[in-house]
């Protein structure tokens, strides 16, 4: 049987990169259907798609890594270029709508008084519901913190605890995060300020789902004995994207919420 | 251990015939077996059954009683020999490593078998059926409406 002669992943041929490609073509054909002609059928088969594309091209990863060995330091090392560069293209993404933000609120027009808050728009206290979510977020840092320090000296059990801890954190603030949203005297539609407020802290929510998510997966596969004390990148990779969802956070309250109060 | 005579000699266990006590001055050609005595730090003749248990040696069995159990700590069903379930779950890693190493030919989203087939074959079906349907929906979108 021939083996490789070196330490790199030659992967089998997936179906995966297909169907999530056509499950972006749906998506988005959806979308201008539902736009319009009301309908959401295409909309929701592309969800599904991408769905079913995501938990099976990523089952296949843990498969490669764990149960097949690929893993290898220099494949490793090349799994951490590749978070690093996506996490920088979120900031990029993130940093978009902070220029739209500061651009209308640095020097706010005529049209909404000449001041920002613009006339009419009562914001949130600062120091309320933003002030709690703030503390959450910092503290969620601190257990995933704890979290990779358990895995790391072989401690099972507290490994569980942190990792349990951080993801109830996480689903703590999106609770709090959709009060707020259902609470608010302002709406998306209300100039905008609407329109930065909610897209910006809009997006950092989706981001805090998907974060809580990662870790979830997480601490299924430290529950299944996937992570070793040594090798643990899966859950380096979720730590990351969690102190990055922090960070942007961090950025929101101190320029939409409280500067921008 | 006797002589063809039958003779006891130095060696004997039961002891020496010349002397029942120690006796470290008397050195008649037999080699006298002296222990250390650890209270005064001077060497002292030992009788004979001591030149068979050196003193630095530790006895094989614990010769301390064993700590007295008041009350035994239930046992749960993680200490059962035999690989039972430990906190959560036993480690089925090495299950999993065997059956996704096995040589047969079968890429990763297949080895499973069944499951694997039937999760691809849902997925194939709605990405082929998707693909036909969206281009028959923008074909639809394409269309000028009808002016009255």
């Amino acid at each position: 049987m021939a083996h490789q002669a070196h330490a790199y992943h030659m992967v089998d041929p997936s179906p995966w990169p297909l169907t999530g490609a056509t499950a972006a073509l749906l998506m988005t054909s959806g979308l201008a259907i539902w736009f319009h002609f009301h309908s959401l059928s295409l909309l929701y088969l592309g969800l599904t798609l991408l769905l079913l594309t995501m938990i099976q091209w990523w089952r296949d990863i843990i498969r490669e890594g764990t149960f097949q060995g690929h893993h290898t330091p220099p494949v490793q090392k090349g799994l951490r270029y590749g978070m690093i560069l996506f996490i920088t293209s979120e900031v990029f993404f993130f940093l978009g709508f902070f220029w739209a933000f500061y651009h209308s609120s640095l020097a706010p027009t005529p049209e909404l008084g000449g001041c920002w808050p613009p006339t009419g728009i009562n914001p949130l206290d600062p120091f309320e519901v933003p002030l709690l979510n703030t503390a959450v977020l910092l503290a969620s840092g601190v257990t995933v913190t704890w979290a990779h320090h358990s895995l790391m000296e072989g401690n099972r059990k507290e490994a569980i605890q942190a990792l349990t801890l951080t993801i109830i954190l996480g689903f703590y603030f999106t609770a709090l995060q959709a009060m707020e949203y259902y609470e608010a005297p302002f709406t998306i539609a209300d100039g905008v300020y609407g329109t930065t407020f909610f897209v910006a802290t809009g997006f950092h929510g989706l981001h805090v789902i998907i974060g809580s998510t990662f870790l979830t997966i997480c601490l299924l596969r430290q529950i299944q004995y996937h992570f070793t004390s040594e090798h643990h990148f899966g859950f380096e990779a979720a730590a990351w994207y969690w102190h990055f969802v922090d960070v942007v956070w961090l950025f929101l309250y101190v320029s939409i919420y409280w500067w921008g109060s | 251990m006797t002589s063809a005579s039958g003779d006891r000699t130095w060696m004997d266990p039961r002891g020496c015939l010349f002397c029942r006590s120690s006796c470290p001055e008397r050195d008649e050609g037999r080699i006298m077996f002296y222990k250390f005595n650890g209270f005064t730090q001077r060497l002292s003749g030992g009788a004979g059954p001591a030149a068979y248990c050196p003193q630095g040696l530790k006895p094989l069995v614990s010769t301390e009683p064993p700590t007295m159990i008041f009350d035994t700590p239930t046992k749960s069903v993680s200490e059962l020999e035999g690989g039972g379930v430990h906190f959560l779950g036993r480690n089925k890693v090495p299950d999993f490593q065997q059956i996704f190493q096995k040589p047969d030919g079968l890429p990763v989203h297949l080895k499973r078998g069944v499951p694997d087939r039937l999760l691809y074959r849902t997925t194939m079906a709605l990405t082929i059926g998707g693909v036909i349907y969206c281009l028959v929906a923008l074909f639809l979108a394409a269309q000028p409406k009808k002016q009255n």
